[in-house]
């Protein structure tokens, strides 16, 4: 297949044709604040399963949203057509629904301009992949599995998105970001391994070695034992410790905070993990997805939201920040969990520390069970192995965990220093792998 | 007619297909308007009106799939799609070791609408926020209701299929949907409980007729009481579920091992694969001869009664497990043929004019057994009674799973007696369901359905209904959450 393809997508809108938009609809308002969100996408995904391309998509996506307000009267309004007479109805749309809404308490106008950071969201390797590099990548993982006689399933997928922010406050921000993404099942029969990324640069998925890391779980999985379900010391490799520490993350809100309907309420500044970790937003960190800035206008940087174990930061809406008198809102695109002291150097020289544990690859299908505590559940999944002396010595039958994160990361035996992790289910962070002493499995599947 | 001229943008799209060689191809234009009302904490959180447009060519070359789709309606854009969708199936093609092949369906040229007495994106918005303040002001007049939340949700779809086979098809199909929640506090935990319409296609009528602020008061209420109730303790408990309670239950343990793609391993990289293996099919027992589950497409008003799938195959009615039996998927052309079948199930779906075509859950439900609810209970001496959607985890082969709910009553001597907390149960698919030992009449019967179950990659949401009346199901193992 040619390249070709690759020049001929079509533009996505340049700042230059955002700010155009963006003052068309602003000069047109009627309204006392405007503001528009625009996010113009191209991208694709070849999708791959019994080592056959079963799905070759490519879609370009542009939607232009208009938000506006009549005093604290609000109404926004989404459209995908970016043509002049278009644009002009999302906006009388727009005017339409905040004509007649009722006032919102907590209305705030839109922020005021600022100097936004500039990290490096956008990488032309993964704005120049097309087709034909998503299915050379596929081909690639299909290849190295044919050659164990395994079967692979997965996905190579690769986007560039124009995204912008413009308002009637004089707030303007529009950058480029690229993401490239891999994941791959290895079937061996009835076992599985997996391995997965993501990354602004498609040059850095590791195709090759991540095929083979999901192959020799695979393997690995073939011989499997069933142990029986209760608490275990559990070696979780970075994929799963970002799995639970993500309902973490997604539960930091401050308003649930402050109506005590939070897990985590009246624990600001206090001890709640591990005095060893941390949790911080690193938006230039280059294996971090880190935008510039957020949907709301806000400014992305560092920030420390857990601090050796202290509760430092909720994720305030603006109205709330404003009740606590919180100038700059700390917001959490690219974070990063760290642990201070002696770290192993790989997932391997934990086990190899370890006298008997269950060594998890990722979890599966988390859900919350009790938001009080915030206790989960969830499965193990694609790779599930018994630790003894310091080797696998066998696969084990995937466990259901119930658990909270709060409870188990308040001890942590050892770790590495973080790495890349991504699931289906999380976004992209930075953890180390972890051994925890005492992690609840609740029962146990067939597989 | 979603656009203007989409007749003759699918000529030219489905002229250049045909040209390319290939042996299929179809044009999907879809312009879909949708509504969301959210209220929070007695105000009006958000008002998203959403206009979402497009369309997408999918082109089958040499037994290879390629798929493009763009929001850019025009002249200019049509055939650069059309022809890098064929360029993107060649690429398939090139890889594939096994040529796709479909099962033959005839051609149709229809129009499907859904019938609706008030159209839901005509009423004033001014009705809509009314009525979700005072719902939320009335269950905040309770003093333990911490929070309270209340939203509406309407979406319009009208969407034009035209294939290389010669199938025309126009829809205009509408969907509705409303609920409100009430969270109380309490010895510093929190519990919620929430009052919800199925989402099904038709009007604003169904959103009236619930009668929002009939129910506030005893949603506040149950809401204040759950949380001061006694956790429930852990052990063997025999189960009645409510219908809204099993339409989850069903959805996770039987809709996602019925779809033939899982089965045959396409999601085996994220929805997981299916421990309902083709050679099980006629001969598993995957319950108790009291469990009849049926697909049903046709029946009005529900979510996958569309008419037709996106692969433009003719909806129907056919069993998923036939007295305890299991004996058939949902499938689409492509799949289909693998396990010997001359005709899909028409279970083909996209979740938008961006994306492609994937197996989906059909709207299966429970067929009504002969018992009324109360010689459900009658016949219990320790059991807990569920009602809605709580806590929700299965393995990727649906095989283990654990649910919760939304309200529990602790059942003794045949009567529910009072509200429990925290109940979680948890089992082996085939063991739960051969544990039902009876299922209450049609009376009973009730609807609800999913606009999120997620699936594929890219991720797509699909939509489907499930009904059922009452169930038991006996020595089940719950623990506390």
């Amino acid at each position: 297949m040619s390249t070709a393809n690759a020049k001929t997508w079509p533009k996505l809108t340049s700042a230059d044709e955002f700010r155009f938009l963006a003052d068309l609809v602003l000069k047109r308002s009627e309204a006392d604040h405007t503001v528009i969100n625009c996010h113009d996408q191209h991208g694709g995904t070849t999708r791959f399963a019994n080592s056959r391309v079963v799905q070759n998509v490519d879609t370009r996506r542009g939607t232009l949203t208009v938000a506006v307000a009549f005093d604290r009267r609000r109404g926004s309004a989404t459209t995908t057509d970016f043509t002049a007479g278009a644009v002009q109805d999302t906006l009388d749309r727009a005017e339409r629904i905040a004509r007649v809404s009722p006032e919102d308490p907590e209305f705030l106008p839109p922020p005021e301009p600022q100097v936004f950071p500039t990290p490096l969201t956008s990488r032309p390797e993964t704005t120049a992949a097309g087709p034909s590099r998503r299915l050379e990548y596929a081909n690639e993982a299909i290849g190295q599995c044919r050659i164990e006689n395994l079967q692979a399933a997965g996905i190579v997928s690769s986007s560039v998105a124009s995204v912008g922010i413009a308002a009637s406050s004089g707030l303007f921000a529009q950058e480029e970001r690229t993401e490239a993404r891999f994941s791959l099942t290895v079937q061996a029969e009835d076992a599985t391994g997996w391995s997965a990324a993501a990354h602004r640069s498609i040059d850095h998925l590791k195709i090759q070695d991540r095929t083979l890391s999901a192959i020799n779980k695979a393997k690995r999985s073939r011989d499997v034992q069933e142990l029986a379900p209760g608490r275990y010391r559990v070696i979780l490799e970075p994929a799963a410790v970002a799995g639970l520490w993500s309902w973490m993350l997604w539960t930091l809100d401050a308003k649930s905070y402050d109506k005590g309907t939070s897990p985590f309420a009246g624990q600001l500044g206090r001890q709640i993990l591990d005095e060893r970790l941390t949790l911080q937003n690193l938006p230039d960190h280059p294996d971090l997805l880190g935008t510039g800035f957020t949907h709301e206008g806000l400014p992305s940087e560092d920030s420390v939201w857990i601090e050796k174990g202290v509760l430092r930061q909720l994720a305030y809406d603006r109205f709330t920040a404003q009740q606590h008198k919180i100038k700059r809102i700390a917001t959490l695109e690219a974070p990063c969990v760290s642990a201070s002291g002696p770290a192993a150097f790989k997932t391997q020289e934990l086990i190899k520390r370890c006298e008997r544990a269950i060594l998890v690859t990722n979890f599966w299908y988390i859900r919350t069970v009790n938001p009080t505590d915030l206790t989960l559940t969830g499965m193990t999944r694609d790779g599930t192995f018994l630790v003894e002396d310091g080797q696998i010595t066998t696969a084990v039958r995937n466990f259901r965990f119930h658990e909270s994160p709060l409870r188990v990361f308040k001890q942590v035996e050892a770790f590495t220093e973080p790495v890349e992790a991504v699931t289906s289910e999380t976004g992209k962070m930075l953890v180390p792998a972890m051994v925890l002493p005492d992690f609840h499995f609740s029962s146990v599947t067939r597989f | 007619m979603p656009f203007t001229r989409a007749d003759e943008m699918a000529d030219l799209a489905l002229r250049r297909v045909t040209a390319s060689g290939a042996e299929y191809g179809d044009i999907r234009f879809l312009k879909s308007t949708s509504q969301t009302i959210s209220g929070e904490d007695r105000r009006i959180a958000s008002i998203r009106d959403v206009e979402d447009s497009g369309f997408g060519v999918r082109v089958l070359y040499h037994g290879g799939w390629g798929f493009a789709a763009s929001s850019v309606l025009s002249l200019e854009e049509i055939p650069r799609v059309a022809d890098l969708a064929v360029e993107i199936a060649r690429g398939s093609a090139s890889l594939a070791s096994e040529k796709t092949r479909l099962v033959e369906e005839p051609v149709h040229r229809d129009r499907v609408a859904t019938q609706t007495r008030i159209e839901p994106l005509t009423v004033p918005l001014d009705r809509k926020t009314t009525l979700l303040r005072e719902v939320m002001d009335c269950v905040q007049r309770e003093p333990e209701i911490v929070r309270s939340s209340a939203s509406l949700w309407a979406r319009r779809d009208r969407k034009l299929f035209v294939s290389t086979e010669g199938t025309r098809l126009e829809f205009d199909l509408c969907a509705v949907q409303g609920e409100f929640t009430a969270t109380a506090r309490y010895d510093g935990r929190f519990a919620s409980r929430t009052f919800s319409t199925p989402h099904l296609r038709t009007g604003y009528e169904m959103i009236e007729a619930a009668d929002f602020m009939a129910h506030a008061p005893l949603i506040a209420s149950q809401a204040v009481e759950k949380v001061k109730a006694p956790a429930v303790r852990p052990g063997l408990y025999d189960l009645v579920l409510d219908p809204e309670h099993l339409a989850l239950t069903m959805h996770e343990s039987c809709g996602h091992p019925s779809e033939l793609d899982r089965a045959l391993g396409y999601e085996a990289n994220y929805a997981g694969t299916s421990f309902l293996t083709p050679e099980k099919r006629g001969t598993f027992r995957y319950g108790s001869p009291h469990v009849n589950l049926v697909a049903d497409n046709t029946e009005p008003e529900t979510l996958a009664a569309t008419g037709y799938d996106d692969d433009g195959v003719a909806c129907q009615r056919w069993d998923i497990v036939r007295e305890g039996l299991f004996v058939g998927y949902c499938t689409n052309r492509e799949v289909a043929a693998k396990i010997g079948e001359t005709r899909s199930r028409g279970s083909n779906r996209a979740d938008s004019w961006g994306s492609v075509p994937i197996v989906r859950i059909a709207n299966i439900g429970l067929e009504p057994g002969s018992a009324s609810v109360d010689e459900l209970l009658a016949d219990v001496k320790r059991g807990i009674y569920i009602e809605g959607h709580g806590s929700y985890s299965i393995d990727q082969r649906r095989y283990n799973f654990q649910f919760g709910g939304d309200a529990f009553w602790l059942i003794e001597n045949g009567k529910r007696t009072h509200m429990l907390r925290d109940v979680i149960y948890h089992g082996i698919t085939p063991e739960f369901w051969n544990s039902c030992d009876g299922v209450a009449d049609r009376r009973h019967r009730r609807r609800f359905g999913f606009i999120t179950c997620g699936k594929g990659q890219p991720g797509q949401s699909g939509w489907m209904t499930h009904a059922a009346s009452h169930a038991r199901f006996r020595r089940v193992a719950v623990i506390k959450g």
